[in-house]
């Protein structure tokens, strides 16, 4: 494991000195603000105000932001030639598919953590749920870990990060409103529209942690979801090899 | 040590690498030699561990590269053809992260030191985007050489370096391959020439030949060759006759500013050819054995009709299109 420890400092380096981390940073963080602003304003006096608000808006726009960190995990070493030196060195496929993940994610956390200002804010002048906020917060968490390993697979499919990008987003799309999706799939079968709805990406926190409330299941959905991504992560890069 | 054994490997239908044996010593600096697209560089994959071989055992370091990839990827150090170098990153922090992921003992210590090795030192803190070619192969080979591997691959180290870059490149291989199992690949004949201890000479992924520079050049000299030089210049085709009725000379051809006399097998017709010159009142002014530079040697190699009789594995050729289509076409 000592692989994937190594990695991952280098994954966490690089999104220091990148610009496109701070550019994601920036995007977030200021659409984020507008979208806090505008919300406190249409409640005010109307409804009370809801820190997970901005969560939802967070886990929402990462759909199309998070493809924008992952789409160069492993489509820039394949690109750059690089590959070859970490499929050479002496670890496991596993652990470097592992270490650009968990750096990843970690981006990914201090990007979630940085909305904690926000739920600061609210509190100088309500009285929020500090339960139902952190449970929120651990469910945007798991979430953000099954939106980087979807797209962490695009990138070992393809040496273009545009194409990883780019498909990770309409995958990502498409699983976020795979609840709705399923309603298309009520024709072929009860069933079928049931396994469809199941995936969403959104229902397993738009129902659940965003209100509080903490239910197994949708912990056991985005970790699974993420271990099968990476799994197949692996077994793609794995694949490179045989195909040279 | 690597030792190869039947070595095969396909990219679906196509064999890039067929049936390959060999072994390298330590303290032995192996030249692969070859053309563009011969399977230097995907044996060279399958030996690093890359790329799997399709059949075929490879060993490296006494492990075997496929069954217990990760004790043998320990022990090399590899420098592939397009270095692998992330652009963003120092010389130093580069080395570091490769001797971090190799678990270097005294880490710090033995970066510096092999930085100093490969002429780094004042580069260390630069940016790896903003050094030169010549820097970047040099920052690669430190790469390969930071846990002091036992064995090291290095595929086309001087490619795109500059005359004086090639030269100081050669020198550190020499140095290298003195402690260690070496085995590098180049395209350039005079290259394996002046660094190796053994040159394989690998065509269309199958061995063509195998041997030093010295024996390879000797098992071409058939009978032998000469290189005259007259004073005078009289017309060309009275002095081939004349050279061709000497006892002793098989054929003779002009070659530069003089004549290249292929002598028959066994037989040193020399002072022949001189006796002759001079009563035809031609002064010879020079007259001296022709060595075959490897590039000959290749060249000639890589004609299937030469090639079947050097072959050292002694299995006879397939005759191959490729070497059909070249003949009819001369």
């Amino acid at each position: 494991m000592h692989g994937v420890w190594v990695i991952f400092k280098r994954e966490m380096r690089q999104y220091f000195t990148s610009p496109i981390a701070y550019l994601v940073a920036f995007a977030l963080l200021f659409m984020a603000g507008m979208v806090f602003m505008i919300d406190l304003r249409q409640r005010n006096g109307v409804a009370p105000a809801d820190g997970t608000m901005i969560l939802g808006f967070f886990a929402f726009i990462m759909i199309f932001l998070a493809p924008l960190l992952t789409m160069r995990l492993m489509a820039e070493e394949s690109r750059e030639g690089t590959i070859e030196l970490l499929l050479t060195m002496p670890i496991r496929d596993a652990e470097i598919v592992l270490g650009k993940f968990l750096g990843a994610w970690a981006y990914y956390s201090l990007l979630l953590l940085s909305t904690i200002v926000y739920q600061i804010v609210m509190l100088t002048f309500s009285t929020p749920d500090i339960g139902a906020v952190i449970a929120a917060y651990i469910g945007i968490w798991l979430y953000g870990g099954s939106v980087i390993a979807v797209g962490m697979l695009f990138s070992a499919l393809t040496e273009n990060q545009i194409i990883a990008g780019f498909l990770s987003m309409a995958v990502l799309f498409l699983l976020w409103l795979a609840d709705s999706v399923g309603a298309l799939f009520d024709n072929i079968g009860v069933e079928a529209a049931r396994f469809v709805r199941a995936l969403s990406l959104r229902a397993h926190h738009s129902t659940s942690f965003l209100l509080g409330i903490f239910r197994l299941e949708d912990v056991f959905f985005y970790v699974g979801l993420m271990a099968v991504m990476l799994f197949i992560t692996t077994q793609i890069v794995a694949a490179r090899r045989w195909r040279g | 040590m690597i030792e190869v054994r039947h070595l095969t490997k396909k990219y679906g239908s196509f064999t890039a690498v067929d049936d390959i044996s060999f072994t390298a010593q330590p303290g032995e600096i192996l030249g692969f030699l070859g053309p563009n697209g011969a399977g230097k560089t995907t044996t060279m994959r399958v030996l690093t561990g890359y790329m799997p071989p399709t059949s075929g055992v490879v060993r490296v370091a006494g492990w075997d590269i496929f069954e217990e990839s990760l004790d043998a990827r320990r022990h090399i150090g590899y420098l592939p053809e397009t270095v692998p170098l992330y652009p963003d990153m120092t010389v130093r922090g580069y080395v570091d992260f490769v001797a971090d992921l190799r678990r270097v003992p005294k880490r710090r210590a033995r970066v510096d030191e092999v930085l100093a090795r490969v002429g780094m030192t004042e580069r260390a803190n630069s940016l790896i985007r903003n050094i030169s070619k010549g820097m970047r192969q040099r920052v690669g080979l430190a790469q390969a050489l930071v846990h002091d591997p036992e064995v090291l691959i290095l595929d086309e180290p001087t490619i795109g370096l500059d005359p004086h870059q090639v030269i100081e490149v050669r020198q550190l291989v020499r140095e290298l391959g003195q402690d260690r199992t070496l085995m590098f690949s180049t395209h350039i004949l005079s290259e394996a020439e002046q660094v190796c201890d053994r040159v394989l000479i690998i065509e269309g992924g199958r061995i063509v030949a195998e041997g030093s520079p010295q024996t390879l050049r000797d098992r071409l000299q058939r009978g032998g060759r000469v290189y005259l030089r007259l004073e005078q210049t009289p017309p060309q085709g009275d002095v081939i006759a004349a050279l061709e009725a000497t006892g002793g000379v098989e054929a003779a051809a002009p070659e530069g500013d003089g004549y290249l006399i292929q002598l028959a097998r066994g037989t040193d017709a020399r002072g022949d050819i001189v006796e002759t010159m001079l009563a035809h009142g031609w002064r010879v002014i020079e007259l001296r054995p022709w060595a075959m530079t490897l590039e000959e040697i290749f060249l000639e190699l890589t004609t299937a009709e030469l090639a079947a009789p050097l072959r050292s594995g002694g299995r006879p050729k397939k005759p191959k299109k490729k070497a059909a289509k070249r003949r009819s076409k001369r």
